[in-house]
């Protein structure tokens, strides 16, 4: 029965999403144009962009819960978030140094974000196996914040040192938004997650074990130092396509993960499953606000999830809490 | 006309506080240093580094930002970094007698830290032609070089009024940047240029000089041509999403570089000219 609800309901918001957006179109037009009939450019706005960014921004927000829910079981912490592990800072010190350095063209940005991604992923892994040969959580921690603000102070140099508007820009494109979607980052990002994706739910069982401590875990068969490596490497690829084609959304895998624990239970048979979709149907929301709030202009999808996630999350703790 | 006079009457304090000082007056509303005679000049801003070398006293100017490029004489001049936020120690350094400041909230600390170091300020924000043609004035006062100001504002005026034409054009947007998608404003400068080549800005209703926006936006404003750097234009020839838009798909894009676009000076009638001939060739 919750399926049902939650699959009706992301069903229903993606159908919103695609109906509204900043150009006034007639909920007639917007059916004609999904079947490809009516003007030209109406047609364009709902199967080309409206459509494709909907997707996109639900596949995103799913990633990101699935990855945040993922990492907080790995590191059993419940800061755990998607960019803790030093991907933001990687990931902005590769966007703005693309942009200060003039490596532009059509895809210079998002693949210079990713490759950035790509590099704090394997200093961290490397650091924390650097303390013996098995992956340790508090040095996974502690190297991933490190390596994040050595990469955002360097960020910080190339902020100081280039012409401003540019710079500007891409920061506004680290906080996040879908102004990129077509149905070749949609297909190319889908088709990368797809793996990931399938193995963070894969591992679902393993993931109720390790939960327990890594002593028990290993006690009850799983081989816990392969799938903590195996963990950190899905999660982590996954977070970095997500910021190649989004920026940095905060708040979804932070907050969805805990907000289903806190109504729906600890077993991350459903818990993995049922953030992807919430994840994916919040993130929707979340651009819709963004782009209808104050239409024309546009806001970074990033500061709509905090903006509607904090508030959710606090009164989630108060009900924990009695 | 009416939407402006609204904008302006729901906006008392926004359009009230434009600067517009009276005689005597900087645009940060201190008195000229008068009686200055100014023979070290540190020009903060692309603008005011250019109408000084216009103005005929490029030699006495000892300091420049980092950005400011035109005329080409003015590339001799030592950089003294950011306009925005100097770094006082550099521009001291220079042992100036005048400093002109680009007047933004942003080097009130700076301009207090030059004053109390005992040199004189001018602070002016040229940020349109009437800007241009009131700073003009201003400095040719303070530099005693009034007559060589009031030829070129009359040359400026004369030569804008020869090129006014009824409104021919259709419509522009204006964008600067792609990730994500970025469009000029009513405020900016290349918003002026469009309008006075005849043309309107189809974002002329965000106040700010640019704005992000989605490329849903641009394409239901059915621009006539779309305007970027070589660039932007190159970008968005690459990605299917932007085919959306009528323009993009019928090739009415409009490659404009140059600082004659970017900041007001006296090339802005041929830039203005350049503007019109180029939009008029595109085929609509």
């Amino acid at each position: 029965m919750r399926w049902v609800v939650l699959g009706v309901l992301s069903l229903v918001v993606m159908g919103v999403a695609v109906v509204v957006g900043p150009a006034p179109i007639p909920v007639s037009d917007v059916w004609a144009a999904l079947l490809g009939r009516g003007d030209t450019v109406i047609v364009g706005i709902v199967r080309d962009l409206r459509v494709t960014r909907v997707l996109l921004a639900f596949l995103v927000g799913g990633s990101l819960a699935v990855t945040g829910a993922a990492l907080q079981a790995l590191v059993r912490n419940p800061l755990a978030d998607p960019y803790l592990l030093g991907l933001s800072g990687g990931a902005g010190l590769g966007a703005v140094a693309a942009v200060s350095l003039g490596i532009g063209g059509a895809w210079g940005v998002p693949a210079a974000a990713f490759a950035g991604a790509l590099l704090a992923i394997v200093v961290v892994y490397r650091l924390a196996l650097a303390a013996g040969h098995v992956m340790d959580p508090r040095v996974l921690l502690l190297g991933g914040v490190v390596v994040g603000a050595f990469a955002a102070s360097v960020m910080g140099a190339f902020i100081a040192l280039s012409p401003a508007a540019e710079v500007r820009s891409a920061m506004v494109w680290l906080l996040g938004g879908f102004s990129g979607a077509s149905w070749l980052t949609l297909t190319v990002f889908g088709g990368y997650a797809a793996a990931p994706l399938a193995f963070l739910v894969g591992v679902s069982r393993p993931l109720d074990l390790l939960t327990l401590g890594e002593e028990p875990a290993t006690m009850l068969g799983a081989d816990v130092e392969r799938l903590k490596r195996a963990l950190y490497v899905a999660a982590s690829l996954l977070t970095a396509a997500a910021v190649a084609v989004a920026g940095i959304i905060g708040f979804v895998g932070l907050v969805v993960p805990h907000g289903i624990r806190m109504v729906w239970g600890h077993g991350h048979r459903q818990l993995i499953p049922a953030a992807f979709v919430v994840g994916g149907t919040l993130l929707v929301v979340a651009d819709l606000i963004a782009r209808t709030a104050f239409a024309p202009l546009e806001m970074p999808v990033g500061v709509v999830t905090a903006v509607i996630g904090v508030p959710v999350f606090v009164v989630l703790i108060r009900r924990w809490r009695d | 006309m009416i939407r402006r006079v609204l904008v302006c009457a729901s906006l008392l304090v926004a359009c009230a506080g434009e600067p517009r000082p009276a005689a005597g007056l900087d645009d940060s509303g201190r008195p000229l240093p008068v009686g200055v005679q100014a023979r070290r000049i540190v020009s903060l801003s692309p603008a005011t580094t250019e109408l000084l070398f216009t103005l005929g006293v490029g030699s006495r100017v000892v300091g420049r930002t980092r950005y400011d490029r035109d005329p080409e004489a003015a590339l001799a001049v030592p950089s003294v970094g950011d306009g925005l936020q100097p770094n006082v120690e550099v521009v001291l350094a220079q042992r100036p007698d005048l400093v002109v400041f680009y007047h933004a909230a942003a080097n009130t600390p700076a301009m207090a830290r030059i004053e109390r170091a005992g040199v004189p300020i001018v602070a002016l924000r040229l940020d349109g032609l009437d800007d241009l043609v009131r700073g003009t004035r201003l400095l040719g006062v303070l530099l005693g070089v009034e007559t060589r100001a009031d030829s070129l504002v009359r040359d400026l005026e004369a030569r804008l009024a020869a090129l006014a034409s009824p409104a021919g054009g259709g419509g522009a947007a204006l964008l600067v940047w792609t990730d994500p998608p970025i469009v000029i404003g009513r405020s900016s400068f290349l918003s002026e240029i469009i309008e006075r080549a005849g043309w309107a800005n189809v974002f002329g209703d965000i106040q700010q000089p640019s704005s992000t926006v989605s490329i849903e936006v641009v394409a239901a404003r059915r621009p006539d041509v779309l305007i970027g750097g070589a660039s932007v234009l190159e970008t968005i020839r690459s990605r299917a999403e932007w085919a959306v838009v009528d323009a993009v798909r019928e090739h009415r894009l409009v490659a404009l570089e140059g600082s004659a676009f970017t900041h007001p000076s006296y090339r802005a009638p041929e830039a203005i000219a350049e503007v019109r001939a180029r939009l008029a060739a595109v085929p609509r």
